[in-house]
């Protein structure tokens, strides 16, 4: 009963603080000194960039090794990492257009090849990349060990690609690009507000994941359900031939 | 292990030495796209020969692509794997022994583009002492990564066009690693390229142990 | 700031729109089990 009430709240809770959130955000947090009012991005693209590249990539990437490990193997977990990542690719896909957003003014360009924008845009076509390996007929364990071997892979290279970027970037350009994650001063309400993006977007996350991975769960079961049944079907027939 | 990567290697190679689909098909595409990329830039000389590391190591990853579906096709043929399974040969030789031979002609490929690119772009070589990792490591890493890749993707209709889109974001290391490396080689001043041939080597180093551990369950399926 | 209210908006409507399309999903699975009798 209880556990029941507390998933059923999280979907309207996680609504309400990304509510307060972009509220906080948008009109009662003060400008910064030097970005002015595009300091208000600070509260939503770290905590968009950190539920993409550390909770649904981390998540996605434990998921597929506990599948892999035989003691624990089972597809509800291929099913849980296959949900963290669709909705990481949404995430993924919203960090980088914040991130463009928040770059345009600095640099009056959309895209600058920034180390960590550059390395995210990458993560997210590995997501992709995920995505179209599911899609492709498999019987269920075959594609859950494709794509948990994908995952895996992608996890260990994601540092090899991440500081060849960053040496792509910094060798090329001599100085560090300036980050705009790193220049507002971020005191009192501005800082409380910071916490509370990142508890709403993971708390949003998690309640996306748990639905995705409902759907995933009954689609499963409707196979399954519809195979017996066409099996019982058949051999209906076969009884009256 | 060693004994049956030897074994396979061999038959690739003697495969593509009887069936030279690689001389006939992947390196004239190779070519092809230093032309494509000589038509797409213009012919400014000094532009060219700036961009000439970078175009030559595009041409050999879309290259190497075409390369790792023609390996992974040998292996989709009926009688290949009932000679594997006859055989008992264990997978992880098999996968080595791919490997091997795909490094081999890619390591001819580069060669040839190579040549083409010092006389389309009007590079020299200044050190090979760079030049020489700078071609051997990549080739080894991306055919790690082809065949591993290769056969996570499917059979063969599905590989065709889903490999592309898994392997190439792993392998932009590789890009970035090997066209620094190699411009080194030509000449350029290129600050840290010895930190280069490290990122190229771990890469290799990593895909051949992923791929002895990966293969054999991955081909399980 | 027109650019902050745009990126504001868009994100946030990515992700109601993206939360819709899931709960929809899902209800429409849940109907089929019904129809269905199962």
């Amino acid at each position: 009963m209880m556990r029941t009430t507390l998933r059923k709240s999280i979907g309207p809770l996680a609504a309400v603080l990304v509510a307060v959130t972009a509220w906080l955000g948008l009109v009662v947090t003060p400008p910064d000194r030097d970005q002015g009012d595009y300091v208000r991005l600070v509260y939503l693209h770290p905590a968009l960039a950190w539920v993409a590249l550390y909770v649904a990539f981390g998540m996605s990437a434990v998921c597929s090794l506990l599948y892999l490990w035989k003691r624990t193997r089972s597809l509800r977990f291929d099913r849980l990492a296959s949900s963290a990542v669709e909705v990481g690719v949404v995430y993924t896909l919203l960090t980088l257009l914040t991130g463009s957003i928040w770059g345009r003014p600095t640099w009056g360009v959309w895209w600058t090849w920034d180390a960590r924008l550059t390395s995210t845009a990458v993560l997210a076509v590995l997501f992709l990349g995920y995505l179209a390996l599911r899609r492709v007929p498999a019987e269920a364990h075959i594609r859950a060990r494709r794509s948990a071997v994908f995952a895996l892979l992608a996890a260990i290279n994601v540092p090899i690609i991440h500081f060849s970027v960053i040496w792509w970037q910094t060798l090329h350009q001599g100085a560090t690009v300036l980050n705009p994650n790193l220049s507002p001063m971020i005191h009192g309400l501005m800082a409380w507000t910071l916490l509370l993006s990142f508890v709403a977007f993971t708390l949003l996350f998690a309640w996306m994941v748990m639905v995705r991975y409902e759907i995933e769960t009954r689609r499963a079961d409707e196979d399954e359900v519809g195979m017996a049944a066409a099996i019982a079907d058949r051999q209906a027939e076969g009884i009256h031939s | 292990m060693w004994r049956d990567a030897l074994l396979i290697a061999r038959r690739d190679l003697t495969i593509e030495l009887r069936s030279k689909v690689g001389t006939w098909q992947i390196l004239p595409f190779g070519l092809m796209a230093l032309f494509l990329f000589a038509f797409a830039l213009g012919p400014q000389t000094e532009l060219l020969r700036t961009a000439a590391p970078g175009l030559f190591w595009l041409a050999v990853l879309f290259s190497s692509i075409l390369a790792a579906q023609r390996s992974l096709n040998i292996e989709g043929s009926a009688s290949t794997r009932e000679a594997n399974r006859l055989l008992g040969l264990d997978p992880a030789g098999v996968f080595l022994g791919k490997a091997v031979a795909m490094a081999l002609e890619l390591l001819v490929l580069e060669v040839v583009l190579l040549v083409g690119v010092m006389l389309l772009f009007h590079v020299t070589i200044a050190s090979w002492l760079f030049v020489v990792p700078a071609l051997v490591l990549p080739a080894l890493g991306l055919s790690a990564a082809g065949v591993l890749y290769g056969s996570l993707a499917g059979g063969a209709s599905t590989r065709s066009t889903l490999l592309p889109i898994l392997v190439l974001p792993v392998e932009a290391p590789v890009l970035i690693a090997a066209s620094k490396s190699l411009s080194r080689g030509l000449g350029s001043v290129t600050p840290d390229a010895g930190r280069w041939l490290v990122v190229l080597a771990i890469f290799a180093v990593v895909y051949s142990v992923l791929g002895v551990a990966l293969y054999g369950p991955l081909e399980e399926s | 700031m027109s650019y902050v209210l745009a990126g504001y908006a868009i994100s946030l409507t990515a992700l109601a729109g993206y939360a819709c399309s899931l709960i929809v999903r899902r209800r429409r699975l849940t109907r089929d089990r019904s129809e269905t009798g199962t």
